[in-house]
């Protein structure tokens, strides 16, 4: 008899795991809770290559848009910088800004590339267990030393000491020019609740490089999640999971918000692990200590997303606004205290004429505190962010003025309304050194397994989670099979 | 120019790692010979007296992390060392109320629970944990820190041991420590804490000594590092030393003297003699050459390789790898000589408070905003303050009736916007008056007079390079095996018979001593 699983939620996660599991034989259902969860029209994030061959992504239409050039940006003197994946001819295009800098590129490319490969392989599999005491717990530690070691003497220097660093201290070990420095750091805050000048930032900068080719700093653009749900396979159910249903510590399905009880031995969850633990599971089934941990894991959302409708191409297909390291700062100051950025960074994607003839461009907005002070995210609040968006892009990129026909604001409680981001935070747990590897999200939970027999978590929040899309799913979905291996 | 006769070793720097190193290496006996650019031995650990009759520890001002070993085998009690306990820490509050955490358990519960039941509860299980972590590492500090990238057996050996160590602790405590080696001071303490002044004062250990602010990842440590001070077995205390802190390295000087060591002082060394790519004596600044079979330099990596060595005599990777050390000093000093005590609006009458510590850290905001201005290159307009008045404790600081009060203050940036003239200074003196005088409105009639020291002072007067308290930043990347630079943290240098003590190598600062210790064990092992 194969097993029935029910998977919760249909995101990337969701859907990676469900097609491995059918594909090994069990009956999926994947839970789609129409109120919760839209499908978004691009997802940025590298696709493991391992994904797209496992799932013949390829064949079945994938596209992934690595921009080229990856970065455009308006110089402050008037003209533009452009860098491209060529990384001699984004050399010349710096030198041109700063020669000093120009000249340190390529090495700065093969640095990082050398510590970002690192982590790819890292986030090809479930993450290191560093007490293990099984022998394969030890031998997955002991390849990853060899793997550390083979780095070299300079490699495994910058490893240890870039990844606490601040981002700040990493660039300007580098770089002279505000402008690059400025639009390389935009990455190393990215969707974290820090300013560039604060430790961890340097991680969160390389985990945006992993997947992508040398001297290119920005992850690429996919129709992954179209691809995906189109995949045939799991059935879909719609409805919203309201409890997982336990009896002795063993799950046997899950209950939906109309009451009907599907069973299932296998359960999956996307969901932010507050949720997926504390929301709907009976807390009786929890250690205490363990409900603590995950009450703290952090999701500070910070990001507000803008979606400019315009009538012709904006004449970019990228368009940075993060002038300057110190701009960056600012822009955090007034976030760290519950403000909205007054000069916030901006980072703007044009992916071609949308089904209606329209060219839409969309807009990432940094930072925008989900927990605002005095008050909510009122309509009031939504269209001043949208008026310095729309400020920031005229002034950037004047032509696009006269082609604007509407714009969209969606702020962090809108992301978390209409995606189901907790906290509109698009990674449910941040990115930073302790909730990375083996303490994401937490370490009781780092294996996908919950203390629940059969329950498993799926989503962003766990390793390596956000940025590479699908990884955390294919990871539980290995590990779901291997229990039911060696429970038979 | 003359040349004296040969020593086995000279100590560059009459600090007190430069003096642990020395004792310990004329202990086993090697003819050492310390020199010292001032006109008094200690480093940042002196006392002076700057006002007729006022004896204040000018930089450098509580003990607790001096190792106990070092007690112990220097036998510092004997040469007149005298820890008097620090107790307590009292936060006032901008509302008149204030925050006290005592010694008496009952009492510190009773007042944490003012303030917030949950902290009352929470506070002893943070303090054991805290306690356990500190000793968790405790056997890390006297460590050689392992090369990770040599595959020479004894460094392969290290880097063993050094996992078994940290996989045998025990899950829990193997995440704790994991969350303090990556976390932000803020956060970590959120996980335990609601109570702002508490969360706050707490956190301020987190800072001192870095340029974060408390909400930056890294911070966490810079907690536990304040918490690994052990004095008489018990963790987590701090103290004064009779005499002031002057009275550490005079007892560290006179064990080092009573085993045969030459302590010099007035002699400001000008350069290491580099013959054929080995160390084998100093040139001091009136042009005497002292030949030696090898030198120990108590400086920090860019006094002791940049200005002492000499960027031509080292590859330019290593030169670069020291210009890329940071230190960016961020705290300064005012010490007052006072008539009369203090009166703090939330305890006015003269109490045990004024004997412990009073921590000018009302809210984790305030601590952050101090550091936002910091960060601009501005001094915090209104900035964390630790203070403490030794004069209550140990009367002979002051004259009869009249105080000496310190006040450590942060963040005080070395590179000041408009750069650190007189008038920058005063006007940071101010700035510290005016904040006191929020919380003790007397203040400023109590103050005959007042000193007042700013990064660039303490890298002029002490030779710490942009007044880095710590002889370089506390930071992740900068500590164990990277510290002071990669493949050269085993106190050897790329220089034959040179060697460096100071606490710009592992463990790192704060009055500790390890640093000297490992240093001095590591020379005999090499030149047994």
């Amino acid at each position: 008899m194969s097993s029935h699983a029910i998977v919760i939620g249909d995101d990337i996660d969701e859907c990676v795991a469900a097609q491995y599991l059918a594909r090994n034989g069990l009956s999926v259902r994947l839970l789609h809770d129409r109120q919760a969860q839209q499908p978004r029209f691009l997802q940025t994030g590298w696709i493991a290559p391992q994904i797209v061959r496992d799932l013949e992504l390829s064949a079945h239409g994938l596209s992934i848009d690595q921009r080229d050039p990856w970065l455009q940006i308006e110089l402050p003197g008037g003209g533009r910088l452009e860098l491209t994946r060529d990384i001699a001819r984004s050399a010349e295009e710096i030198g041109k800004v700063n020669r000093h800098d120009g000249a340190r590129w390529a090495a700065f490319c093969e640095r990082m590339h050398a510590l970002a490969t690192l982590l790819q392989a890292m986030y090809a599999a479930p993450p290191p267990e560093p007490l293990a005491s099984t022998f394969a717990g030890r031998f997955d530690l002991a390849r990853l030393a060899l793997r550390v070691r083979g780095l070299g003497r300079q490699g495994m220097t910058d490893l240890f000491r870039v990844l606490p660093m601040s981002i700040v201290d990493l660039l300007d070990e580098w770089f002279e020019s505000d402008a690059l420095k400025g639009a390389l750091g935009t990455m190393g805050v990215m969707h974290l609740c820090q300013g560039p000048r604060s430790g961890g930032t340097a991680l969160n900068f390389l985990h945006h490089h992993a997947g992508c080719p040398p001297g290119v700093f920005r992850q690429p653009l996919s129709n992954v999640h179209g691809v995906l749900r189109a995949l045939p396979g799991p059935s879909m159910l719609e409805g919203r999971a309201l409890r997982v249903i336990v009896e002795g510590g063993t799950v046997e399905g899950v209950q939906l918000a109309t009451g009907e009880e599907i069973h299932a031995s296998v359960v999956l969850s996307g969901a932010h692990p507050q949720h997926a633990l504390l929301d709907v599971v009976d807390a009786a089934w929890l250690d205490p200590e363990l409900v603590r941990a995950v009450r703290r894991i952090r999701s500070r959302g910070v990001t507000a997303e803008v979606t400019l409708a315009l009538d012709r191409d904006p004449g970019f297909t990228t368009l940075t606004i993060a002038p300057s390291l110190d701009y960056m700062e600012h822009a955090y100051d007034d976030a760290k205290y519950g403000r909205m950025s007054r000069e916030p960074f901006i980072e703007a994607r044009y992916a071609g004429t949308a089904e209606g003839g329209e060219h839409p461009v969309h807009v990432h907005v940094q930072y925008a505190p989900y927990a605002v002070q005095d008050g909510t995210w009122d309509a009031e609040r939504a269209q001043a962010l949208g008026r310095t968006v729309l400020d920031a892009i005229a002034a950037a990129a004047p032509g696009i003025v006269s082609s604007l026909v509407d714009h969209t604001v969606r702020t962090p409680q809108a992301l978390e309304r209409e995606f189901g981001y907790p906290e509109g935070q698009p990674y449910h747990a941040e990115l930073a050194l302790d909730q990375f590897l083996w303490m994401r999200p937490v370490p009781d939970l780092a294996r996908y397994r919950t203390p629940i027999r059969g329950y498993y978590l799926c989503g962003p929040a766990m390793h390596p989670g956000a940025g590479v899309p699908g990884a955390a799913g294919m990871h539980a979905a290995h590990t779901v099979l291997r229990d039911l291996r060696t429970r038979k | 120019m003359s040349t004296t006769r040969a020593y086995d070793a000279i100590v560059i720097g009459g600090g007190h790692n430069g003096l642990v190193c020395a004792a310990y290496l004329a202990g086993a006996g090697k003819r050492v010979l310390v020199l010292e650019r001032r006109e008094r031995l200690g480093g940042a650990a002196v006392t002076e007296e700057v006002f007729p009759g006022f004896r204040f520890s000018v930089f450098s001002y509580v003990v607790s992390l001096l190792r106990p070993e070092i007690i112990r085998d220097l036998e510092l009690p004997r040469h007149g060392l005298h820890i008097l306990p620090l107790e307590s820490t009292v936060t006032p509050l901008p509302n008149g109320d204030y925050l006290g955490q005592w010694a008496d358990h009952d009492q510190n519960r009773r007042e944490l629970a003012r303030h917030s039941l949950r902290d009352a509860e929470a506070y002893d299980g943070f303090g054991r944990l805290m306690h356990q972590m500190a000793r968790a590492i405790k056997p890390f500090l006297a460590m050689t820190p392992p090369d990770p990238a040599s595959l020479a057996p004894r460094d392969v050996a290290g880097m063993l041991r050094l996992a078994s160590r940290l996989r045998g602790l025990d899950p829990q405590h193997f995440h704790a420590l994991h969350k303090l080696l990556t976390m932000s001071a803020a956060d970590y303490l959120d996980e335990w804490f609601e109570s702002g002044p508490l969360k706050a004062t707490k956190a301020a250990s987190g800072i001192i000594g870095t340029f974060l602010g408390p909400r930056s990842p890294g911070t966490a440590y810079v907690l536990l590092h304040h918490y690994m001070g052990e004095i008489d077995g018990v963790f987590r205390a701090w103290g004064f030393a009779k005499g002031g802190n002057g009275s550490v390295s005079g007892a560290i000087a006179a064990a080092a003297r009573e085993h045969g060591a030459e302590l010099r002082t007035d002699a400001p060394v000008a350069r290491v003699l580099v013959t054929n790519a080995r160390a084998d004596g100093v040139v001091l600044e009136n042009g005497d050459e002292i030949r030696a079979k090898l030198v120990v330099s108590g400086l920090d990596p860019r006094r002791t390789f940049i200005d002492l060595v000499g960027a031509a005599h080292l590859a330019p990777e290593f030169v670069a790898a020291i210009e890329r050390f940071k230190f960016r000093g961020s705290s300064g000093k005012v010490n007052l000589a006072l008539s009369e005590l203090p009166k703090f609006t939330a305890l006015p009458a003269d109490g045990p408070h004024l004997r412990g510590a009073i921590s000018i850290s009302p809210s984790v905001e305030y601590l952050e905003r101090a550091y936002d201005d910091a960060k601009y290159g501005q001094v915090s307009r209104r900035p964390y303050m630790d203070i403490v008045i030794p004069s209550l404790i140990d009367p002979a600081m002051a004259p009869l009736g009249k105080h000496v009060m310190s006040c450590f203050v942060q963040y005080v940036p070395y590179n000041v916007q408009g750069g650190w003239t007189d008038a920058a200074r005063e006007a940071f003196g101010d700035t510290v008056i005016d904040t006191l005088a929020e919380y003790a409105p007397n203040i400023k009639s109590t103050i005959l007079h007042r000193q007042v020291i700013t990064p660039a002072d303490i890298e002029r007067i002490v030779g710490l390079s942009e007044g880095n308290i710590f002889q370089g930043e506390l930071a992740l990347q900068q500590m164990f095996f990277l510290r002071p630079v990669p493949g050269w943290a085993k106190y050897r240098t790329p220089i034959r018979g040179l060697y460096q003590c100071g606490s710009g190598t592992h463990p790192g600062g704060g009055v500790m001593g390890a640093s000297g210790r490992n240093a001095a064990l590591t020379i005999l092992r090499a030149n047994a």
